[in-house]
């Protein structure tokens, strides 16, 4: 369990990083965390012929301008934990970072490394979905802007092009009557989860008057739920009762069969999950208010 | 083959190494450091944890190409030979190990750990101990004896900095 | 001055480990630590597919691969492989070929071995070893493998079914006439693995010139390894060493005797070259051993006031490809067919037990070895035949268990004294809060509360005769220790177990300091290589501490007598009278005429004109012990409290409390850690570890990322509570303890599962999707 023979290329600079992407095309591959692409090269299921590590390249600030936060592709998931930024505007994705594997591992991971490697129920992909996130990715030829829910193509698999690389995330900031919650499944703390659900809410006058669901477990990436998240719209803070909804939207989903979870459990522990999440988004927000 | 410096317990040295040699691998046979344990070479039971530039570091996820320039920790700079750092002691007097295999990696992760408790002057719950040694897999001890040698060692730290 | 002179007891004290310092210090040396001038590494091409003829095995990609290797196949090694035969007329003749011939039975079984310079190359030309396989019918199921239809794994195979086989005593018929109930039901257990943080390794090297051939494994059994290897080889096993470096952990999985400890020397002699193999993580997943794969059908036969009167029971094991060594095929069927009747009182039993052949890694042993699967099926049909009866499960246990001692059960095993009420007793008082508790969430839908506990018996440190009546390659299981005095007064204690963790440097040091009256700093305990150690079966079945522990002192208090004896001389008193203690030698009662233990080594080993006349010069002793008939009978109740959140199937742990009894304590440390350590190994198999294979026989869970172990996060204190009961049959009075704390919890957790929804729980793992469509059954059957 050793990798197979790569090229190693530190890059000092963004350019240098994209003309080196674009060189080597499929062959090539940046290096963040390490944190998924080492166990893969170690398993030898992953063997890029060159590896171009950019941890050098600065990209892991958290910034506020024009009502958008963004986080650098290579702001490590324990970084949130402490940084006011994300802890007063988004408590959905401080629950879900609190989820993500060990102290180590959150310690050395990226949000950059975690959405180009789109493990189908990690929790960064779900909440960059949940926020409405775009995802900035670069080029040796420029940039492009993909908003999450259009990102992910399925397991392990997104829309980024061979010399692309993502630069950074930018999540709208919620307006000041808002809350939200993540809840997640797994069978021991940190692993990856069997299911998750996050839930955003903006509300006036005890009422949701826009809400966000966000889920993982119930297909190849997560997903939003539209038609339910049309369905909260009115829903009463004080009395969160969405059963029928949520059921109405589990109905719809096919969730993978397979030896770690049915169908069927998968699909009531997103229902349930949502509940969850909605619950706790709604008592945030009566407790904010 | 890349050509990197590091500095590994209080020595720089200068070595040539393939890109793929993983840091564990170098520390173990460039450095003769066998301390660095291999649990899974896949990330997930923490037995080569090291510091790189002070900080938790799977040696099994990380290409020794990568350290150019960096220092590093292993286990055998904690408490020499004779194993006298105090959270080694208390792993000693807890019984916090078996065969010893996992145990360079706990050391490792939880020497930070009890240093930030005792810089916030704070007595984690067990809740909190547990979830600091959450990505080390002991197969002996049940932990037990883990988490109570993470609290002995706080505890005496507090006691002490009360005292000052 | 008087002094208080208390004679110094080491033994029960607790003494900190001495292995500590070089472990906790980084400077143990483990197998892959072993690093020998010119050495070459191996790395195996393995089975790609679970049931194949191997057509043909191509090397041509590695003539230019731009660095030296070299090659071996199952045509380079002969007919050598691992035999592991039972001599029943029922059992099947099978053997593993070192390296597959003509035929691969399991995914990861050992095709080519490739050698090369440097690790990492080794496994870039493993890669390169294309393998054409045709495929041919796979066995994957317990059915498949009774299916007579099937073809046999083995040429001139009748069935799939290495072995099938009965024991029986009393009269089974009689109980099930004089029965006013019947329950019958049927329990199985997960495939597991028992994965030791450090896998498996070996190293050879041969020396031409002293025709010694030097083997380090991280092994469990030195010196079975040596004999094996030797007639395997045909050498002259006095030229042979085996040496266990610091071991990583075993839990029974490192105590066989695998095809590459073999392979490996033999690789070493032909090429003229150091070769080392270090196994990785997944290798060791697929490759090295399973465990507890059972399948357990039972019949009791009860009495109308709630008294087990009999019983009878089918046991299935699906034990993969092939039979280990020594244990075999059989080991884990019979073991749970003979420790079935349990802490409990009845004469008539009756089981059939059978070990079935399929496309799948080998079972050998694991940390309780068929008896956590046997418990968790009889202390499973406890609770459901209480259930059905109405009983309070802890008095129809309490009803039921064996109370007068010596106790000769259906199968004519004689228990020494135990406390199996007491424990019971005991765990009664300690869980009543939690009882009530669980009676009270009764009401709560979402979020209930169930209690469970399990009851048993280990048999531990059996004698030769129990292996004699199993007719395993194993003929018996006694462990030697030597002990020497240096002429400093210090001791020098050899012994034949493996330390890999159980704290046998430091037990072995106190056993021996109370014996000669001196410090256990002073005792140096050597183990694990058989230069310097007397043949021994090393450690496994809960022996180190019985048997090894009682060697030791039989060896010790050998030596004493011959201090005492100098000293008498040198003090002119009687030496019966004189007492070894604080490192000196005095009469009793009179500690000021007293000399210096130090002196009487010196005088027994230098100074010998000033020994008694005619006394033979030397301070050493040696012992083998062997165990007691029957064995030595540890017990224990574990206890489980679970939360279970029926809606999204998450099952908190919230206690686990165990009472045991394992005879005299020698160190309360250790043996705390060591029940601790086995119990939450127990709750892995209860909740998550499971070994899966899908239809065509390829494993699924060949990561950690999907081989799941308990994390700290996942496990709660584990609460301990110690009666002693000390054996009369072993010299210290210890029973053995390693392996009872990974007995219980399956069965402990799976009651409290059966108790917090209201439903029989017949499998494990109890994970998160198990748990959750129980509760949906649970409801489902309430609502009918
Ligand atoms: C034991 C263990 C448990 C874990 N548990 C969880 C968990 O519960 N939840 C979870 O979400 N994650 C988990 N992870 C994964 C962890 O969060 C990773 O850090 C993360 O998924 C990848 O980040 P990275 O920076 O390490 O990426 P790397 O491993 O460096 O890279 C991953 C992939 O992304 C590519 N890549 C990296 N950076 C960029 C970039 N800027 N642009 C384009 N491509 C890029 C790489 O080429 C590679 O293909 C776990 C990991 C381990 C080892
Ligand atoms: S060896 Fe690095 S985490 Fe297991
Ligand atoms: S002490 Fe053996 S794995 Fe932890």
């Amino acid at each position: 369990m050793r990798p197979s023979e790569f090229e190693y290329h530190k890059a000092d600079s963004l350019e240098q990083a994209l003309a080196l992407l674009q060189e080597f095309g499929d062959e090539g591959r940046p290096i963040a965390g390490g944190q998924s692409l080492v166990p893969m090269m170690n398993l030898r299921l992953a063997r890029p012929a060159h590896l171009v590590d950019i941890n050098g390249l600065g990209l892991d600030t958290i910034e506020k301008k024009d009502g958008v936060i963004r986080i650098g592709a290579l702001v490590r998931h324990e970084r949130y934990l402490a940084e006011p930024l994300i802890i007063d505007n988004f408590p959905a994705f401080i629950d879900g970072v609190r989820a993500i594997g060990h102290p180590t591992i959150r310690r050395n991971g990226t949000i950059g490394g975690s959405l180009a490697h789109a493990d189908p129920t990690a929790e960064l992909p779900l909440l960059c979905m949940l926020h409405d996130g775009e995802i900035i990715a670069a080029s040796a030829g420029g940039e492009r802007r993909l908003p999450a829910t259009r990102f992910f193509e399925g397991a392990y698999m997104t829309v980024l092009e061979a010399g692309e690389m993502i630069v950074a995330v930018e999540l709208p900031v919620p307006p000041a009557s808002s809350s939200g919650a993540f809840v997640e499944m797994a069978e021991r703390r940190g692993d990856f989860a069997i299911a998750a659900c996050g839930v955003t809410l903006e509300h006036a006058r005890g009422r949701v008057t826009r809400a966000a669901v966000a889920c993982s477990g119930a297909g190849q990436t997560a997903m939003r739920a539209p038609q339910l998240e049309e369905a909260l719209e009115g829903l009463e803070l004080a009395h969160p009762d969405a059963a029928a909804a949520i059921a109405a939207f589990t109905e719809t989903l096919n969730p993978p069969d397979d030896h770690s979870a049915s169908a069927d459990y998968r699909r009531a522990l997103v229902g349930q999950l949502t509940e969850q999440a909605l619950a706790t988004a709604c008592s945030r927000a009566m407790e904010a208010s | 083959m890349i050509e990197i410096t590091l500095e590994v317990n209080g020595e720089t040295r200068r070595l040539s190494v393939e890109s793929r040699r993983l840091l564990a691998d170098v520390l173990r046979q460039e450095f003769n450091l066998s301390g660095v344990h291999i649990g899974c070479a896949h990330g997930a039971c923490g037995c080569c944890t090291v510091h790189l530039d002070g900080k938790p570091r799977l040696s099994c996820l990380t290409f020794a190409a990568q350290c150019d320039g960096k220092s590093v920790r292993t286990v055998e700079s904690v408490g020499g030979v004779g194993a006298d750092h105090p959270l080694q002691k208390a792993f000693r007097s807890e019984h916090g190990l078996q065969c010893g295999y996992c145990t360079p990696g706990f050391i490792m992760t939880l020497i930070p750990f009890v240093e930030e408790m005792t810089a916030e002057r704070r007595m984690p719950d067990e809740e909190e101990i547990r979830e600091a040694m959450s990505g080390n897999i002991c197969r002996c001890t049940g932990y037990q004896g883990i988490v109570e040698a993470v609290r002995k060692v706080i505890g005496e730290n507090l006691e002490e900095g009360a005292q000052a | 001055m008087t002094q208080q002179m208390d004679r110094p007891k080491h033994i029960g004290a607790r003494i900190q480990r001495f292995e500590d310092t070089r472990l906790l210090a980084g400077t143990a040396r483990y197998i892959d630590d072993i690093r020998l001038p010119n050495m070459l590494h191996l790395r195996f091409v393995r089975a790609q597919m679970a049931h194949a003829k191997v057509l043909e095995i191509d090397t041509e990609a590695l003539e230019d691969i731009g660095f030296p290797t070299q090659v071996f196949t199952g045509a380079d090694i002969g007919d050598l492989s691992i035999k592991a035969h039972q001599d029943y007329p029922e059992m099947q003749y099978s053997e593993q070929p070192l390296l597959a011939r003509e035929r691969v039975r399991f995914v990861g079984e050992a095709v080519a071995a490739v050698l090369a310079d440097d690790a990492y190359q080794a496994e870039d030309a493993a890669e390169m070893v294309f393998v054409d396989y045709e495929p041919l019918q796979v066995v994957t199921t317990m059915d498949q493998a009774r299916d007579p239809e099937v073809p046999g794994l083995f040429d001139g195979w009748r069935t799939n079914i290495f072995v099938e086989r009965q024991m029986k005593g009393g009269d089974i018929a009689q109980a099930k006439a004089e029965a006013a109930h019947v329950i019958k039901r049927t329990y199985t257990t997960q495939r597991q693995a028992g994965v030791p943080m450090e896998g498996r390794g070996v190293a050879a090297e041969y020396d031409p010139a002293s025709r010694m051939l030097t083997v380090w494994s991280s092994t469990q059994i030195p010196h079975l390894v040596r004999t094996y290897i030797a007639e395997e080889l045909g050498l002259p096993e006095s030229r042979l060493r085996v040496v266990a470096p610091d071991v990583g952990g075993g839990f029974g999985v490192k105590g066989q005797v695998f095809p590459e400890e073999v392979l490996v020397p033999w690789l070493a002699m032909k090429t003229g070259r150091p070769v080392k193999w270090v196994e990785d993580r997944r290798e060791h997943l697929t490759s090295s051993i399973h465990a507890r794969d059972h399948s357990h059908t039972l019949e009791a036969y009860v009495s109308e006031d709630g008294r087990l009167l009999g019983l009878k029971a089918d046991i299935s094991v699906d034990v993969g490809a092939y039979s280990t060594f020594p244990f075999t095929a059989a080991g884990d069927p019979g073991m749970a067919a003979k420790v079935m009747p349990g802490p409990y009182d009845f004469q008539h039993y009756e089981a059939t037990f059978r070990a079935l052949a399929t496309n799948k890694c080998p079972i050998g042993t694991y940390r309780g070895v068929g008896r956590p699967s046997a418990v968790f099926a009889q202390e499973r049909l406890m609770d459901d035949i209480a259930n059905e009866l109405g009983l309070d499960p802890i008095e129809f246990r309490l009803k039921n268990v064996v109370r007068d001692f010596p106790y000769t059960n259906a199968l004519g095993f004689t228990y020494d004294p135990g406390s199996y009420a007491e424990t019971l007793e005991k765990m009664r008082d300690l869980l009543a809060e939690d009882r009530a508790a669980a009676e009270a969430s009764s009401n709560d839908p979402d979020k209930r509360i169930g209690v469970g506990l399990a009851c048993f018996v280990e048999q531990t440190a059996h004698g030769t005769p129990d292996f004699t009546r199993r007719r395993v390659p194993i003929e018996t299981g006694y462990i030697a220790a030597r002990v020497e005095m240096t002429p400093d007064g210090q001791a020098l204690v050899d012994i034949g177990l493996q330390n890999h963790g159980q704290g046998h440097e430091t037990v072995m040091a106190q056993v021996a300091a109370d014996a000669l009256g001196i410090d256990p700093k002073d005792v140096h305990v050597r183990h694990g290589d058989t230069l310097t150690t007397p043949y021994s079966v090393g450690t496994w079945g809960s022996r180190g501490g019985a048997l090894g522990g009682g060697a030791v002192h039989v060896a010790a208090g050998r030596i004493a007598d011959k201090l005492k004896a100098i000293a008498g001389h040198l003090l002119q008193s009687d030496p019966q009278k004189i007492v070894l203690q604080n490192g000196i030698a005095h009469p009793e009662g009179q500690p000021d005429r007293h000399v210096a233990v130090a002196k009487l080594a010196r005088t027994a080993l230098r100074n010998v004109d000033q020994l008694p006349a005619g006394m033979e010069p030397g301070l050493e002793a040696q012992y083998s012990l062997d165990g007691p008939n029957d064995g030595t009978y540890s017990n224990a109740v574990h206890a489980a409290v679970v939360e279970i959140d029926t809606k999204t199937g998450k099952m908190q742990l919230k206690r686990f409390v165990v009472v045991e009894d394992c005879g005299t304590i020698l160190n309360p440390l250790i043996v705390d850690g060591q029940v601790r350590g086995g119990v939450v190994q127990g709750i892995g198999s209860a909740m998550l570890e499971h070994f899966i294979y899908d239809e065509d026989g390829q494993p699924l869970t060949v990561t950690f990322a999907d081989y799941l172990m308990p994390l700290a996060t996942e496990i709660p204190e584990i609460e301990l509570h110690h009666i002693e009961t000390p054996t009369p049959l072993t010299p210290l009075g210890a029973k053995g303890l390693g392996e009872g704390g990974a007995i219980g919890p399956a069965a402990a957790i799976a009651n409290a599962v059966a108790d917090a929804l209201g439903i029989e729980v017949t499998k494990t793992p109890l994970n998160a999707n198990a748990l959750w469509h129980l509760a949906r059954q649970a409801e489902k059957n309430r609502a009918e």
